[in-house]
Formats: C-alpha cells, structure tokens, sequence
C-alpha cells in the first residue's frame, strides 16, 4: 500500500473497459485444424448474437499489470496481522499452494472413473477420517463448498432426521451471539430462527434455554467458543435440555481452531457441526473465496449426508480401494455441483498431515495464548465487557472513546489502517456496542503482537487527545473513507463507460 | 513446531503478562471432563519434503486430463488456462486476502470483482451481476429463491434437459421452502412446449440450461415469449464461452442468468472451486443474494469501491436475509476476470467459433461410424450425444484402456438413454483427438464391444 506521500502522486488505477485498443489481444489459442463452420446454418440465425459482447482488448503485459497494480492496493495476510474476529486469518502455509497444484489434482475431471480417481477419493476419503477424528463425528461430507452451505446441509438432515420420525418441528434455537449465517440458513432449510440472550458472562443462559426448548424444537445452533471466545462451560447440560426435548444440537464450527487436540464437539455430546477448512485448517480465503465447510455428523445421522459420500473397500471387491456412495436413499441431495471445493481440501489435508497430533494442539494452544496475552495489553485502553480468560479471540468496545470524544469502533479499524495492519471485525458480535472482535490466531509472532498492541494504545491516546486524526482516517490508504451511502443510493455495480 | 513461532521463552513471557502460571490455566473454562485424552489419531507431522513425496504419491493415484484424450464435460470443461491467469490468482496479495470488509485496505480486490461483475452483465446482456456464488448449481438455485420471493408464488418449473447437477442441488436447496419442484419432460432433446404452457400457471421460475445437457439450443424465442405473460421469472442457465456467439439471456427475456464459470480460467480440479455467476435486472438487485461490489468516491472525490446494498445479507439481515451465503468464489471470479481479459472480445469468440467448429467436426465424424447414431437432430454448441448400440458404459470402459475418456455415460441420468454419450469437445481437443475417438469408437463396435 501507498503511504500518505504518495498516494497525492498516484491517479486510480482505471478499469480494465478504459483501457487498451481495438484489436488487441492478451492470448493465442491452438490453431483450428478442422473447417470452421458457418455458424448461421449450422446453429441457426435466430440463436445467434448480433453484437459480439463488449469485452476489452488488451496486450498480456497490459492485462498483467493492471491486476498487478489492483493487488498493491490490497491488506493480505503475507504483509501483516489481519486479526478479523471469527474468521482466523492465520498463515497460508507455502507448500499447501504447491500440493495443490500437482497436475494430478487440478487435471483430473469429476466425471471420471472412480479406477481413475483413486488420488483423490483417497485424499477425500482419509481426510474425512481426519476430521472426523479431530471434531468427534463419526462421518464426515466434504461437499459443503463454504462454512453457510455446511450449516444449510446441517439444517437439511435435522430437517430429515424429524421427517423419518414422522412429526417434522418448527424451530431452531439461536444464539443471539451467534453468526449471521445461523439464523439466515435455519430460515433457508424452512425453519423459524428462535433467538435467546445470552447472559452476564457471554454465555447461553441455560435457564432461558430450558424455558425456550420445547417440543417444537428441532434443534439448536450453538457456536463454541461463541463469538465472545468464551467457552460454553455449560454444554453438556445445553445438549442434555435439547435432546430430552427429542431436538438435535448442531455446533457452528467457525472457531474449531481454539478447541483442536483439547476438546472435541461430538464428545460434548453435539449431533452434528460444520468446519472451516478456510479457517481451523489454513486454506487461504481467496479475497472472498474459495473456503470449504465440511459437515459432520454422528452415527445416527450419518445416512442423511449429501451424496455421494467417499468410502473405502480394503478388499478392493470391484477392483479398487476408493469409490463414491451413491446408494443413499436418506440423503439430503447434493450441495454441490460436484464433491466440494477439493483443491481447498487438498490443503487443507497436507496441513494436518504437516502438523500431526501434538502439532494441532499446539496450534489451539498458541492461538489461544496469542489472544489472552494480546487481551492483557489492550485491557488498560479498551472496554471488556466480558471479562476473564478468553479462547482464540476476544471482544473489546470502543464505548469509553465514543462516550469520550465521539470515536467509533469504525474510527478505530480505519485508523489502524494507517498504519498497514489490518482492522478487527467491528459492530459484531452485536450484542455488544461498538465491538472491536479480535483474533490474532497462533501465526502471529510476539513481535506482530505487541506491534498491533502498540498501534491501539497509540489509537487510544489519540482518541483522547486529537480524536480528528482517528475519525479523520484513514489518510495513508490508496483511497480515503469510501462514501458507502453513496454507493447504494447511486447504484453503479457495472461500469457503463463513464 | 510448524507455523507457530512462539518459543518456549516467548510462552513463558506471554504467560507472564497475562499473569497465569500455565497454558493450561489458559483453559480453565473447558471442563475436564470434555477434555481429549492422549493424542488424537490422525497422521504426521510430516515435514516438508516427506509430505510432498506423498502428495506426489497420492495424485500419481490419478489418471488426469493430460495422461488421456478426454470428451468429458458436463459443465466442468478442461479448456487451456493462460498461464497469466495463475500468475495473477498466486499473488499473495490477492489470494490470502479475505472478503473485503475494510474497503480501503481492499481495494484491488474490490475493483476486480466489480470488473468480474461488469463481464458477466455484458456476456449475459443483464444490467447487474453479483459478486459470485459457489458453482453453477447453486446459481440456479438461489435464482429459484429470488424468484419465489419477487413473485410471491410457490411452484418452481425445472427443465428436465438440464444439468443432472443444476436440478439435484436446486431440488435440495428448495426443500425446506415449502416449493411444488416440477420437472418438465424432454422432447427431442430439449424442453417440452406443450408441458411448460400446461405447467406454467402460477409458477415463480422456469429454469432452464441453454445449451442443455446434451449440448442442445433450447427453443428460447419460444420459451421467453410463454412464460413473458406468465407472470414467472425465466431462469436462464448458460455456458459464458456460448455467449460470444449466442444470443445473450436478455434477448429471449429471462429475468436472471446464471453459469457456470469454471471454463474461464480454472482448471477442472475434480470439480472444485467451480464458479457461480448471476446476473439480473435493477429491478431485482435487491434480491440477488451473496456481496455485490459498487462504485463509489471517497471524501475527496477520488473513485473508490465497497461492498454495497448490504441489508440484503446475513451479517446485517440475518434470518431475513435474501441468502445464508457468506463466503463465495473470489478467488476464482478473478481468475475469470483475468482469463476474460486475456482472450479479450476477439479470442472469446475465437474460442467458441473453436468449440463449435470442433465438436461439428466431432459430430460428423462419429455420425459417420457404423452403428453410431446422433440421438438428437437440433442445432447444439459444445456437446452433443452418440447413440451406440450397447451401452455407454461398456464403451467407455474398453476405451479407457487405450486411453480414451469419450464422454458422459447418460444411462447414470436418463434411464432410457443407457446406450447414450454425452460428448464434450474444448479448443483442447484437436482433429487428431476427435479421429483417434471415431477410430476408438468403430474398433469397439467392430469387436463386439472390445477394444
């Protein structure tokens, strides 16, 4: 990124229909060595397009740059902290890139034979295993393309497991801590989103639970650590209420990264849970993309997964080891056009391979210390209010500099863009006011910890001192504070040449 | 210890400043009781070198695209990938940065995607187009959702000559909401006329795939002309490469498109990350569900981008969002962008001039084998099926062993179509490929169904 000197020097970059020149191209395909055909009569006119589509034309060198230029504009986390609440922005190991890009792997059609396949059913079918290991499930579905679709595949089989027992429920319990994703797939799979307030500590009010649960209730979608990084010490008494009630517990799995060799989900007694490999498992998230959300079930739910499910004959009846299971008549249906984001769950299988058991609790170890001890040097500046040790992550509000001088959460997060790090999540969870949500994960080093801890006691200094340059920022970023209600009421989304 | 760099002294300090005596302390809050005992069972570690030779291993287990001569398709197609494309898409700055929540430290991401937007409205003929979703299947099925909340119906008519995908992802998708899935049969190869008009009262979306499963030109004029009066939305679901010769969605009056866009830029990968494009009118923007990228300026006027219209969405809306999808395709929807730009307007429609000249090619020559029959006579793009007179899978069984994959056995899909291929050709399929296929197919057949 620019720094505040440059950034006067530098014009934007224009969009790729500003450039080049009519004729140009980036890109030579195989020359055609059969007659090209008359596309009039062997399509028909009425099916043809008049105008070809407004594409640009550029050179490869031109292509190449303008893109090379949009990515200098951009926070990643090679470059520093990126410490987005629930989200675990921790390091993309190098060599998961290279794993991933073995022509193996990103050649092999889908269709292909399973006799063919039998690299990466494997790879699917073990690292099922792994995770089922690692979350306590008994089975495991790679398909769910993102952490929402793992969770809408989850609402589907508590939708069918009710169906198969002849009275289908109405509602499922949420969190008000909880993602957004929850209530938004829990309505998506047919169900009514009911929310309960957590208590004092953070935590789900289990007498509120109690008095919520009923027979109507399918399930519960409980995240944990919740979104505060606070453990649900409660959760066996949370899944004993719902099952009595004959419902079913589903765990959001989004901060498995806290719990990983230490506590595992379906031990607490959790039906069913999604994880992210984007997150736990150090998949890159892509600018927005791709993740994968594996969905994991115990035994008695174990028919419904989408199919097909990846499965192994050791006696190699058919003449393989590895084949897809097609014959499940309970499924939910497919998520997935195919089996799931696989190049993602390549990496993510050569993570845990790398790391190994004592590696993997190491990381919830150190993802956890890495939060207390960046919560112990921020604690003096910013409000907690939800005191004590925490897990992977930590909740601050910026309620003493609002109440103060009229600094925000938003003020705080553009300001450490200043100073090149990367911005908490904000305004969520919002059961608290001005919430700054931080997690550091356990890829960043003491030294990037007291880094950050430092720009935020700066922050905080400012806030009280000259709290124009924290609402005034930022001011070293390739663009200064966007005009959001700008861009919904004069909605440009497609450039249309001006 | 791999991708953690405290020390046991930067522990000791940390642990220190915190004022606890122990990492253990740390997790006072999970009970004892819940705690793993002992190690998990799982492989490793593995250090670098040692994991790479059984990666290595493990996609050697693969007989991939490059190993045979492949026809496969099926909405996933192994076209060329310029190799500027993964240059851009390996760029850390892009592909380890996340959803771009702060837009001013994101703002190449922001930019890219709104560019990615600005091809798909214009390959698609629409006027605004989403940020991506996960595949093509998905696509369609939340355009199914869309629909049945803009029309405020409850019927949703599916076109049985699309994508086997496309329809089993939708029907899972609409099975919490409540939603009469119709099916509509096949005639000749695309959608039944007389079905949709008898079917179309009271329908929120027809779904329909342009070319369909089978490579075919659904009769679009006469679709859109049906369902316009209808009071439905048209759901168009098209391949992005058909659309530098075919005539855009808008022109034959659907309300929304969707696609696949695993063909501009991304390897086949197993079938994974795919690419999920949608594209509407303005009047339902506000309905289309996952990020949308708009333009904007900041306090000094200078041009800038974010992600806008976002009370439509989880975060924000929760359960009344128009979608639960938070995450997407990013990553991949740059890698469509930078292959867009690449090939540019000439090379895309160089390209598609390529696919339909070849799989023509590709049909004459199969047509031309005795025994071989085309089992559809309609104009196609793409795809197109063989009738063979025992069944597909025992063609593509004996021709895999000479190292040809000829297609996508419709018996998986279409019970009266056992004896059927659908056959896929890309710019990667060369005369020799389409021969060796033809010449594969007649030994079969010659031997009695050995190759």
């Amino acid at each position: 990124m620019s720094t505040a000197t440059t950034k006067l020097e530098r014009p934007h970059e224009p969009t790729l229909f500003e450039q080049g020149s009519p004729g140009r191209r980036g890109f030579r395909l195989p020359p055609l060595d059969v007659p090209t055909i008359d596309l009039a009569r062997a399509i028909g006119p009425e099916h043809l397009r008049n105008e070809p589509p407004d594409l640009p034309e550029l050179a490869e060198s031109e292509v190449v740059r303008h893109f090379s230029r949009l990515a200098e504009l951009n926070h990643h986390v090679d470059r520093a902290i990126y410490p987005l609440g629930s989200c675990t922005m921790k390091y993309n190991p190098a060599v998961n890139e290279e794993a991933a890009s073995l022509p193996g792997f990103t050649d092999l059609h889908p269709e292909a034979d399973a006799r063919h396949a039998q690299g990466s059913i494997a790879l699917l079918y073990h690292l099922g295993r792994h995770l089922a290991e690692i979350s306590g499930m008994d089975a495991v579905s790679l398909q769910p393309p993102a952490g929402a679709s793992g969770e809408l595949a989850g609402m589907l089989v508590v939708r069918a497991y009710h169906a198969d027992r002849g009275r289908q429920r109405r509602k499922v319990i949420v969190p008000d801590s909880a993602h957004g994703t929850n209530p938004a797939s829990v309505r998506l799979a047919g169900y009514e989103a009911v929310e309960i307030v957590s208590n004092a500590q953070g935590r789900v009010d289990v007498d509120e639970l109690r008095r919520v649960v009923d027979g109507d209730t399918a399930a519960i979608m409980i995240t944990n650590p919740n979104t505060l990084g606070v453990f649900e010490t409660r959760i066996r008494e949370i899944v004993d209420i719902v099952h009595e009630a004959g419902g079913l517990v589903y765990l959001d799995g989004a901060n498995l990264n806290a719990s990983l060799g230490i506590v595992r989900p379906g031990d607490a007694g959790c039906d069913l849970m999604h994880m992210n490999l984007h997150k736990t498992f150090s998949t890159p998230h892509g600018g927005g993309g791709p993740g994968s959300g594996p969905l994991g079930v115990k035994e008695h739910l174990a028919d419904y997964l989408p199919f097909p499910v990846a499965a192994r004959d050791e006696s190699k009846a058919v003449g393989f080891e590895y084949y897809f299971d097609y014959e499940r008549p309970r499924s939910i249906g497919r998520v997935h056009t195919a089996y799931g984001n696989f190049l993602v769950a390549v990496k993510a299988y050569a993570y845990i391979l790398t790391l190994g058991p004592e590696g993997l609790r190491r990381v919830a170890e150190n993802a956890i210390l890495n939060a207390n001890y960046l919560q112990a040097l921020l604690e003096p500046f910013y409000d907690l209010p939800y005191a004590g040790r925490c897990q992977h992550e930590f909740v601050l509000a910026a309620t003493r500099q609002k109440a103060g001088t009229g600094v925000r959460a938003l003020d705080i997060a553009k300001r450490l863009l200043d100073h090149g790090l990367h911005a908490p999540t904000i305004y969520f969870p919002l059961i608290v006011k001005e919430a700054l949500m931080i997690e550091p994960t356990e890829t960043e080093s003491r030294a990037s910890l007291d880094r950050f801890a430092a720009v935020m006691k700066e922050i905080a200094r400012e806030a009280i001192e000259e709290p124009a340059v924290v609402t005034g920022a930022p001011t070293a970023t390739p663009v200064g504070r966007l005009d959001e209600s700008r861009a919904a009421k004069e909605l440009d989304v497609v450039w249309e040449n001006g | 210890m791999p991708y953690v760099p405290n020390t046991d002294r930067d522990r000791e300090e940390m642990l220190e400043t915190i004022g606890a005596a122990s990492v253990e302390e740390l997790l006072a809050d999970v009970p004892v009781e819940l705690r793993v005992e002992g190690d998990l069972d799982v492989p490793g570690p593995l250090t670098e070198p040692e994991l790479l030779s059984h990666m290595r291993r493990l996609a050697s287990l693969n007989r991939s695209a490059g190993d045979v001569v492949s026809f496969m398709g099926g909405g996933v197609y192994d076209h060329v990938v310029p190799a500027a494309v993964r240059k851009i898409t390996s760029m850390a700055q892009f592909y380890t940065a996340y959803t771009p929540y702060q837009a001013e430290a994101s703002q190449g991401t922001l930019q890219a995607i709104y560019e990615f937007q600005t091809l798909i409205a214009r390959l698609t003929g629409l006027a605004v187009a989403n940020a991506s979703v996960y595949d093509g299947s998905t696509a369609a099925a939340e355009a199914c959702i869309m629909a049945l909340a803009a029309t405020r119906r409850s019927k949703v008519l599916l076109a049985g000559s699309a994508n086997p995908a496309t329809r089993t992802v939708s029907r899972t998708y609409l099975a919490g909401a409540g939603v009469e899935l119709v099916e509509l049969p096949i005639k000749g190869g695309v959608t039944d006329l007389d079905a949709l008009e008898r079917n179309l009262p009271d329908a929120a979306a027809v779904v329909i795939e342009h070319p369909n499963f089978f490579g075919l030109l659904e009769p679009t004029s006469a679709i859109g002309e049906l369902v316009a009066d209808s009071g439905a939305l048209l759901v168009a679901s098209v391949d992005p490469i058909s659309l530098a010769i075919l005539a855009p969605p808008s022109a034959y009056g659907a309300a929304i498109a969707v696609g696949e866009g695993q063909s501009l830029g991304a390897p086949v990968a197993f079938g994974g990350p795919l690419l999920g494009f949608m594209a509407t009118s303005r009047k339902h923007v506000r309905r289309l569900p996952g990020r949308i990228i708009g333009r904007t300026t900041d306090e000094n006027g200078r041009r800038g981008y974010v992600m806008t219209l976002q009370t439509r969405e989880q975060h924000i809306r929760r359960e009344r969002a128009t979608s639960n999808i938070c995450t997407n395709q990013g990553l991949v929807a740059l890698g469509a962008a930078v292959h867009l730009s690449l090939l540019g307007k000439e090379g895309l429609r160089e390209l598609a001039v390529q696919i339909a000249s070849r799989s023509h090619y590709a049909a004459d020559a199969l047509a031309r084998v005795q025994g071989v029959g085309l089992r559809f006579d309609g104009p196609f793009f793409r795809e197109f099926v063989i009738e063979l007179p025992f069944e597909a899978a025992r063609m593509k069984h004996e021709l895999s062993r000479v190292g040809i994959w000829p297609g996508i056995d419709c018996g998986c899909y279409y019970g009266d179509m056992k004896n059927c291929l659908v056959v896929s050709v890309t710019e990667k399929n060369s005369r020799e490929d389409i021969d060796s296929l033809a010449s594969g197919i007649e030994a079969v057949i010659a031997s009695g169904g050995r190759a």
